[in-house]
């Protein structure tokens, strides 16, 4: 059976069922990234497409179901990035963790994301830039990636599982650890 | 539909080359849009003068982590409000205060209303509020949000 959406479900079921629907609408439409372009929970999806320019709805209910192919897409594994930075490839890495988490672990020649790195990075970094974003687990390295993807950025990718599984496939001396 | 990287020429400049972007210490009128908590915001300073006998806006600055787009418009609406009186900053709209870039891509329009609303929310603090919108998170927001949760750091890992 063909997977669908109803137009008239509200965005907070919408984001219920399908978490990666919001990276999707930001990667593709610049919907839902930050305050300006966000909308309400108890909107309608057929709402947020008529005040975006009359986006056809149908389309956009594609491109969320088409949002978790997108998704895997930006992953990249540990192993992945270990070899491109050993083979001095110029990829960035960057870690959109708490600083507690930054100080407590991090990977080697990864850099702390802060609101400063953020503009800079919108404002002269090449839009062709190959960037990894890296987090604990590779939820929220996720978001970080579509929210640049949505800004323009071609080569951003979000590393699978996180640090975490960077100390279990990359470098097992990398300390794990969880938060209670 | 076009594809959203497709920023024009001016809006890439003013994103890349702010005007007026900062705090401003000793601001006469300060007003705010978005959620303050996670930074996904848009603030405006505003200070005044007086010429000829009138209260004029002698300069305007603004800060935000949001969109790049909200940084462009609130580039080029700082510097036009610049000698206004409140009363002429009040009546510019959100088309008005984005108007040297050109016009906005459609789904670009509401950076520009997000501008016009942090300006009222400086010039005219007791004017009648609008409606709080309520905003699911977002992305922005969804990313930060680490630097907000105070949680311990157990190295080890997890028993579950």
């Amino acid at each position: 059976m063909t997977r669908t959406i109803d137009p008239n479900t509200t965005m907070a079921e919408l984001l219920s069922e399908y978490p990666g629907a919001q990276r999707a609408l930001f990667r593709n439409y610049h919907i839902g990234g930050c305050a300006s372009c966000g909308f309400s929970p108890n909107e309608t999806l057929a709402s947020v497409c008529a005040r975006n320019d009359d986006l056809p709805v149908e389309d956009v209910i594609a491109t969320i179901l088409a949002g978790h192919e997108a998704d895997q897409k930006m992953g990249i594994s540990p192993v992945q990035v270990a070899e491109r930075l050993n083979a001095g490839e110029s990829v960035r890495l960057i870690d959109v963790r708490s600083r507690e988490e930054w100080d407590s672990v991090h990977i080697d020649g990864s850099t702390f994301f802060t609101e400063e790195l953020m503009r800079a990075m919108m404002s002269d970094w090449p839009k062709e830039a190959e960037v990894v974003f890296v987090c604990h687990h590779g939820v929220r390295s996720l978001d970080a990636a579509a929210f640049f993807a949505g800004h323009g950025f071609q080569n951003v990718r979000s590393m699978n599982g996180g640090i975490d599984a960077w100390s279990l496939e990359v470098d097992p001396e990398l300390l794990r650890y969880h938060l209670e | 539909m076009s594809p959203v990287n497709d920023f024009g020429d001016r809006i890439a400049e003013a994103i890349k080359h702010p005007k007026n972007l900062g705090e401003m210490a000793g601001a006469d009128a300060v007003g705010t849009v978005g959620s303050e908590d996670c930074g996904d915001m848009l603030r405006m300073w505003v200070k005044f003068k007086e010429v000829d006998g009138k209260r004029v806006i002698d300069k305007a600055t603004f800060q935000t982590f949001g969109c790049g787009t909200a940084i462009a418009v609130a580039s080029v609406a700082t510097e036009l409000i610049s000698g206004k009186t409140v009363e002429e900053a009040l009546t510019m709209s959100s088309e008005d205060l984005s108007a040297p870039l050109g016009a906005l891509p459609p789904l670009k329009i509401h950076c520009a209303q997000l501008v016009e609303e942090a300006l009222r929310s400086a010039l005219a603090p007791g004017g009648e509020p609008k409606a709080e919108k309520n905003v699911a998170p977002t992305l922005l927001q969804r990313m930060q949000s680490p630097a907000r949760e105070k949680k311990k750091i157990i190295l080890g890992p997890s028993n579950e």
